[in-house]
């Protein structure tokens, strides 16, 4: 915690609104300081991914995807992002209310996924559990990178 | 001597033919000459007729057919040699044999007779049993004759039936050497072929099948008589044409050798229909190909509906359940106790339809054959997997676990570990007041293992049976935490496995819930899941 002054960057493409509202309340209770991007589809988080580190557009320090989004795949999302040099320290991983099918787990780590964050129906698990493992994915990328 | 002589005659005469008299011919003019010839020759108990005078003798031959004429040379008016002049100069009596009777030994009088065809000659006094041994011999060689005659008309009567078969019977018949040349062939072969009956004869049969074959005749020395099977074969006709020909050879032995009867029957309305059939079936399996495809593309779409509905289900409830739990969370203080129980009950039925949906989704995966490959499955590991993801369950209900040793099996690790699960959850739930007991074990069983999970909570009334397997059907309240589903997952898991669930219970008494899992070697399995529904 002793980074938690320091604003990280998410990148997050989660299409429920609902669900961002909570990583946020998540991120918040682990004193997180965070700068949230979101977006609601495939298609927007391929673009912005493609666009980050130009200029305007910081490369974030983490990039979650849900697997199941419109307009593509949370899978296609790390597929542009790993072609990105500018995200080449970023941490990957997937935010998902089911467990993936073997084929799309692998397919995600071999994009450079290494979490697995399960969305639980319980409020107090979600705010509790996955805030804790982002925390944790930003602490090890700090490892990582120093 | 009488006896004996009529015992031999008793004892010659051929088998199976009913002694007959025959009829002998005395000719005298002397009346007691006859009445002694009828005495002397009554012990061969004949039938002897008597005529006293050549015309008469005649007159008799015209009617009668005579074994023997025993004949008197000297008579009045005809005597014996002009009667005997007469009677083979008729057809019908050319050939009876004629016995002179005669007092006179002279040379010029038996160079006439025997000139006449006369058999013998007797001579005056007649010794009886000279008599009677002559005219024996006679009768013998009468029954004979007869018997001759009746296997001629035997012979005749057999072939007239061989040959009503012949041309009665519905198929071309063609009688041939073991090399083809025709010997015989009845009237359907010329309606059949074209060819008339009479320039057949003496060609070979290939002329009209031309693969015809013959059967095999011999077999390790033994003659085979049997007939060769039925086959189809290209017939020609006169006129060039062919036609499909059903062929059945069959040899007969002839005391030359062997003959082969070959019945030809023309095939073509049978083939037609045949084709028709094919034509038909063929159209069939296409129809029912194209049925198939139907039915799998709907089937995936379903399947790919089921799953989209049960995950999108699942997304959006889930944000009712922890939006309506944060809420209770931070205005609990204003809210009135009516308001609490409604945002209660929001809550409450938002996670009832997560974990309906959560089931469903569940349900899928255990029906869907798909990514989970069959591999050796250590049900010990499979149990203690789900031992460790119902721990809090166990825990809170205070169940006691045993378990036997279970066996390694070739099968899908999920759908195993999802049949426990569901199982020995339903066990725990669905207790009685006393503490839960459940007892997992297996046996080795006909068609593979049968496994068994043993509960002793409130049980189930038979006629329930059938319908606990359905989806969504439970039978308690909704304050009974299950979803309805843990027992369609297993039966949708347990037939994906090739097995099939059942269950004894009676309410009060617990249950027992066994399925059975086949037990696949290696090479079977290839095969076995090739046949699974997609």
């Amino acid at each position: 915690m002793a980074k938690s002054n320091q604003v990280r960057r998410i990148f997050l493409a989660e299409d429920n609104a609902a669900d961002v509202v909570l990583v946020r309340e998540a991120l918040d209770r682990h004193s997180v300081s965070y700068e949230l991007m979101a977006y609601p589809n495939a298609q927007a988080a391929i673009l912005a991914a493609e666009r980050c580190g130009m200029d305007g557009h910081p490369a974030p320090d983490l990039i979650l995807v849900d697997l199941n989004l419109p307009w593509g795949h949370g899978c296609d999302v790390l597929e542009a992002a790993a072609k990105n040099p500018a995200l080449n320290s970023a941490r990957k991983a997937i935010l998902s209310s089911f467990v993936g099918s073997p084929s799309d787990v692998e397919r995600a780590r071999r994009l450079g996924a290494t979490g697995f964050i399960m969305k639980p129906a319980n409020l107090e698990e979600f705010l509790d559990n996955v805030g804790r493992q982002i925390a944790h994915l930003l602490e090890s990328s700090d490892a990582a990178s120093h | 001597m009488k006896s004996a002589a009529s015992a031999s005659l008793n004892n010659s005469h051929a088998p199976g033919l009913r002694p007959e008299k025959v009829k002998i011919l005395a000719v005298d003019d002397d009346r007691d000459n006859l009445l002694a010839l009828q005495a002397i020759l009554e012990p061969l108990q004949q039938d002897l007729m008597l005529a006293e005078s050549g015309t008469d003798a005649l007159r008799l031959c015209l009617d009668h057919d005579f074994a023997a004429i025993l004949l008197d040379v000297r008579m009045p008016e005809l005597d014996g040699f002009e009667t005997a002049e007469l009677i083979r100069s008729r057809k019908r009596s050319l050939h009876t044999p004629i016995l002179f009777l005669t007092a006179y030994r002279s040379d010029e009088q038996l160079f006439r007779g025997y000139d006449l065809g006369a058999v013998d000659f007797l001579f005056k006094p007649i010794v009886p049993e000279v008599l009677q041994s002559k005219v024996n011999v006679f009768v013998q060689l009468s029954w004979s004759e007869l018997v001759v005659r009746r296997q001629a008309e035997e012979l005749a009567r057999t072939e007239r039936t061989f040959r009503a078969v012949l041309e009665g019977a519905p198929d071309a018949m063609v009688i041939t050497s073991t090399s083809g040349d025709i010997q015989l062939a009845n009237s359907r072969t010329d309606t059949m072929f074209g060819h008339s009956r009479e320039a057949l004869l003496g060609t070979n049969i290939r002329n009209l099948i031309p693969e015809w074959t013959c059967p095999e005749l011999v077999s390790g020395g033994i003659a085979m008589l049997r007939g060769a099977p039925e086959t189809r074969l290209p017939a020609t006709r006169k006129d060039g044409s062919m036609f499909p020909a059903e062929i059945t050879c069959s040899p007969f032995g002839v005391a030359e050798g062997f003959l082969v009867t070959t019945a030809i029957r023309d095939a073509t309305t049978q083939v037609e229909a045949e084709e028709r059939i094919t034509r038909i079936n063929q159209e069939l399996e296409k129809r029912v190909a194209e049925r198939t495809v139907e039915l799998t593309r709907s089937n995936e779409a379903l399947r790919q509906f089921a799953w989209a509905a049960s995950h999108d289900l699942q997304e959006p409830i889930r944000t009712v359940l922890s939006y309506s739990q944060w809420l209770s969370q931070s205005v609990t203080d204003e809210l009135d106790e009516k308001q609490q129980i409604m945002l209660r009950f929001i809550e409450q039925h938002a996670s009832r339809m997560h974990q309906l949906a959560g089931g469903l989704q569940q349900y899928i995966v255990a029906s869907e054959a798909g990514q989970q490959s069959w591999t050796a499955v250590d049900c010990n590991v499979v149990l203690k997997t789900v031992l460790s993801t119902l721990q809090e369950n166990i825990r809170d209900s205070g169940a006691v676990i045993e378990c036997d040793h279970l066996p390694v099996i070739f099968s899908i690790e999920v759908l195993m570990v999802q049949l426990f699960k569901n199982l020995i959850s339903n066990g725990i739930k669905y207790r009685s007041s006393e503490t839960p007991r459940i007892h997992i074990s297996s046996s080795r069983g006909e068609d593979g293992w049968v496994f068994s999970v043993r509960d002793n909570g409130l049980g189930i009334e038979p006629k329930y049976f059938e319908y606990i397997f359905g989806v969504f059907k439970r039978l308690h309240a909704v304050d009974h935490s299950g979803t309805g589903i843990g027992l369609a997952i297993c039966k949708a898991a347990v037939e994906r496995l090739g097995g099939r669930i059942w269950l004894e219970s009676a309410p009060g008494s617990g249950s027992v819930f066994y399925f059975c899992h086949p037990d696949l070697a290696h090479g079977q399995i290839e095969s076995s899941t090739s046949n699974l529904p997609r």
